[in-house]
């Protein structure tokens, strides 16, 4: 009897085997639509790292779900590898079968721990297949574990034993159809295998090395104009897709989500899945784009925008990052996001709300408000600021960025000056030869426009000499930093925070003596200065120089909330429920501080544009200034 | 039916950069809409550069008349448009050294009706329609016959949006052409402007009291004092969407 178990056990793994390797083929075919992409074979050989390190970080956020993945991923693997030792290669070693055992209960401990959690799921949770899941897999572990034990023990059982061997093998293989069907079916345990090969090759394979959080450039003289369709997207990034697990964590971070804006970036993944499979896979279980139906007309040969996307889905991103910061699968929302706005903008031309009317003030006056280039200074006119003249020399030039034209923001502009005189900073400015960075056109799709203003400022910049530039806009920062070095600019940049932390930090900038403590007060991270930048101790260093403590919010630092302005957002303005610098007012609020210091022209707009009763915002280079001796 | 559209590059008010003019914008986008053969002329002296917008807002063919500069465009354009039904061109230049004269002098040259600011076009029976724009808000139905010139109204219809890849795509045709010299330029000392008298002595004060107050009978408009915030914004919002200020 254990003789024959033994067998159709052999049997069952390889028609397993060969179910799964169909289904893998049938998927990379759908992957095959896409474009060809340069990857490296060794990232193969990177991936136990990926998976061990690199998504760590991100699952150990949740350690009871981590918890329960090591037990029933790490159990499942171990019972594959196990069997397929075992009764793939037909050895039939009794104490393999005893480690099948301990690995079935291991995995059967990890998926009782998910399906409990599947009683109270979070409403970011997708349900449909996906609730069933932890069932389906407690079926595969109790099968391996009885067909194990049996086999182990086999002999001694009678009649008994083989019903319970035929009861095994119905749970065995229909918790394995789970896995073997799952990647070719489009069902969970897809993100399994795809999930890995993500991991191998990942679109972005540089952010495992490093920060990487730069937009990447097209190459518009060989004719790219962003993704209109599925075939436009490369390769790895149609696999990148396949990996989500619908967990939802993008969404639950998604500022435009919870302001009841169309968009939900775990349905926009899962849009790009629907559309690559052509609407074969089982319908999507989750939530909708807020204010639209959850299901997608796939058109097959049809732009995705338009038919399985809506516009205002794609433009109410503010790319703050916050899904991509929380996402396990290592999925980048934003990149696809901006990939499918340059088509819509490149090629169609469609911006809407005041989005088009900035592009075209940029391309006509290299201003995003269509301002004068020779105004941009005339805030500093009393302020003895030198203009830098092409072949003088500078330590620091200041970028002032946008902000310039901005009247309040102005006031925080001429703070900084003066902290960084009092310093005795040599700090000169560009004056009318400083244009804007591009940041916004990038973000809007304009990569054309983009490109043009960086070619042109790094041109403009090559003439000039000084060591580092300095500048309170984390978006210029950003930029410069990370963005321009692609088209040959590179320069030390320095974001504000972090030279008033080195400044204080060497006792340059000289303080009051007294000994009255401020009043705490919150901190709101830029998204641009933290999560694409990882500058979240900068500016909190800056506030305890001068004593002021900071009562963090509940969404702070890698959670921070986004004010909204990010990626042209403010400008194209899609409608929801309500608006997200009003929702971050609230988090202010919470703290109960009354005060709130950002380090960003944009935040400072966005947040002194809340209506009604507000908390004070106070730019962190002001708070130093009132400071000063 | 051939339809011509006369372009040509508006000087940006705050860069002073060429850019498309907003009323030659519109006669592009309204001869689009017109059932026939649309062709994108220009003469004049500006180089590529300065016409790239139409091409990234929807012209694909721009035939460009190549003069030198300083030199009267309306010969050249009069010989090239001959044989067009219908010539449209933007009321007024966006900028620069443009009379407004053209589209009637052209008219002249052509033989062709000449109906001035129009903001739509349309054909009845064997005769064209044009809805012309007239100060505060007047409007009057014009009729004519073709061939006819129309100088457009910049609020007679939206270009598409500005596209890089439609840039990409469209071309400029150049073709050299004379064009006699311009005639010089006649400076005369301004006449003393008569002073403006106000309509009415009131104050702004009181004609807003007129306009708001609820005294008599006759009152323009609600003053909301009752309800909570949001119900008096309902009130605003409601008002906002009976006139079609918003379209949500
Ligand atoms: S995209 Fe990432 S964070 Fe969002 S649902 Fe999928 S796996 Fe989760
Ligand atoms: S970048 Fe921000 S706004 Fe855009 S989808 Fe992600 S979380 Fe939402």
């Amino acid at each position: 009897m254990s003789f024959s178990l033994a067998h159709a056990l052999t049997g069952l793994f390889w028609l397993g085997a060969l179910l799964l390797l169909g289904g893998l083929a049938r998927r990379a075919s759908l992957w095959q639509q896409g474009r060809s992409a340069s990857v490296s074979w060794l990232g193969l050989l990177a991936m136990p790292k990926r998976y061990f390190v690199d998504i760590h970080h991100v699952v150990a956020r949740e350690p009871a779900v981590a918890r329960a993945h090591v037990a029933a991923a790490g159990g499942g693997v171990a019972i594959l590898l196990l069997s397929a030792l075992n009764y793939g290669l037909m050895l039939y070693q009794g104490w393999l079968d005893v480690l099948l055992v301990l690995m079935a209960a291991v995995m059967l401990l990890g998926a009782r721990m998910m399906q409990a959690r599947r009683l109270q799921a979070p409403p970011r949770l997708s349900q449909g297949r996906w609730q069933v899941l932890p069932a389906r897999l407690r079926l595969f572990a109790l099968g391996s574990l009885l067909a194990a034990a049996l086999l182990f023990a086999g002999p001694q059982m009678g009649m008994a034993g083989q019903l319970i061997a035929v009861v095994a093998l119905l749970m065995l293989a229909l918790g394995g159809a789970e896995l073997a069907l799952g990647i070719g079916l489009g069902w969970p345990m897809k993100h399994a295998v795809a999930g890995l090969l993500h991991l191998a090759f990942h679109p972005r394979a540089e952010r495992f090395a490093a920060k990487s959080s730069d937009l990447k450039p097209l190459n518009l003289a060989a004719g790219e104009l962003g993704v209109a369709k599925v075939e436009d997207f490369a390769w790895n990034r149609l696999l990148s897709f396949d990996a989500c697990v619908q967990c939802g964590k993008c969404e639950a971070a998604c500022p435009a989500y919870a302001a009841g804006q169309p968009l939900n970036p775990k349905k926009l993944i899962q849009d790009m899945v629907a559309a690559q499979s052509r609407g074969t896979d089982p319908a999507y279980a989750g939530n909708p784009h807020p204010g639209r139906e959850a299901a997608v007309l796939v058109k097959p040969g049809e732009d995705i925008v338009g038919s399985v996307l809506a516009a205002k889905t794609l433009w109410s991103c503010t790319t703050c990052r916050a899904c991509v910061e929380n996402c396990p699968m290592l999925i980048e929302h934003v990149d696809t996001v901006v990939n499918l706005r340059r088509h819509v903008t490149l090629s169609r031309g469609e911006v809407p709300g005041k989005g088009s009317e900035a592009l075209a003030n940029l391309r006509n006056t290299d201003t995003v408000g269509g301002y004068p280039l020779a105004v941009r200074y005339h805030w500093a006119i009393d302020l003895d600021l030198p203009v830098l003249q092409p072949g003088e020399k500078t330590e620091w030039l200041l970028l002032a960025g946008e902000g310039a034209f901005d009247m309040r923001y102005q006031r925080a502009l001429r703070a900084l000056v003066k902290v960084l005189k009092a310093a005795g900073v040599k700090v000169a400015v560009l004056g009318a030869a400083e244009r804007d960075c591009g940041d916004v056109a990038r973000r809007l799709g304009d990569e054309a426009g983009f490109q043009r203003l960086a070619q042109a400022n790094i041109a403009t910049l090559a003439q000039y000499r000084f060591d580092r530039i300095v500048t309170p806009d984390p978006h210029v920062f950003h930029c410069l930093a990370n963005e321009y070095p692609a088209f040959g600019g590179q320069f030390e940049v320095w974001h504000h925070s972090k030279l008033l932390e080195h400044l204080l930090a060497r006792r340059a900038i000289p303080l009051k003596a007294d000994a009255t403590p401020l009043p705490p007060l919150t901190f709101h991270d830029p998204c641009y200065l933290g999560r694409y930048n990882d500058g979240f101790n900068a500016p909190r260093n800056v506030l305890k120089g001068i004593g002021i403590k900071v009562v963090d919010m509940q969404r702070s630092g890698r959670d921070a909330r986004c004010c909204g302005w990010g990626g042209g957002a403010a400008f194209t303005d899609i409608p929801g429920q309500r608006r997200i610098p009003d929702m971050r007012m609230d988090d202010i609020r919470e703290t109960g501080t009354g005060r709130v210091a950002v380090a960003c022209p944009n935040c400072t707009a966005m947040l002194e544009g809340v209506v009604g009763e507000r908390a004070d915002v106070i730019e962190l280079a002001e708070l130093v200034a009132e400071r000063l001796a | 039916m051939k339809i011509a559209v006369l372009i040509a590059p508006a000087v940006h008010p705050v860069s002073g950069r060429p850019c498309a003019g907003e009323a030659d914008l519109a006669a592009l986008a309204l001869a689009q809409r017109l059932p026939g053969q649309v062709e994108v002329w220009y003469a004049g002296a500006a180089d590529d550069a300065a016409l790239a917008d139409y091409l990234a807002r929807g012209a694909d063919n721009i035939h460009s008349l190549s003069l030198r500069p300083d030199s009267d465009v309306l010969a050249a354009l009069g010989s090239a448009l001959q044989g067009f039904d219908m010539v449209l061109c933007g009321a007024r230049s966006g900028g620069g050294d443009g009379s407004g004269l053209l589209p009637y002098q052209l008219a002249e040259q052509l033989g062709a009706a000449l109906l001035p600011d129009v903001l739509d076009l349309s054909k009845s029976d064997r005769q064209w329609r044009a809805l012309q724009a007239l100060p505060k808000g007047v409007r009057r139905t014009l009729q004519a016959s073709l061939p006819l010139v129309a100088s457009v109204n910049p609020r007679a219809a939206t270009a598409p949006g500005w596209s890089y890849a439609r840039l990409q795509q469209g071309k400029i045709q150049r073709k050299a052409a004379t064009g006699a010299a311009l005639a010089p330029v006649v400076l005369e000392p301004a006449r003393r402007a008569r002073a403006l008298v106000a309509a009415s002595k009131v104050s702004g004060h009181a004609r807003m009291q007129g306009a708001i107050a609820g005294g008599d009978a006759k009152a323009a408009g609600v003053v909301v004092k009752q309800g909570d915030s949001v119900e008096k914004a309902q009130v605003v919002l409601d008002y906002l969407r009976q006139h079609q200020l918003v379209d949500f």
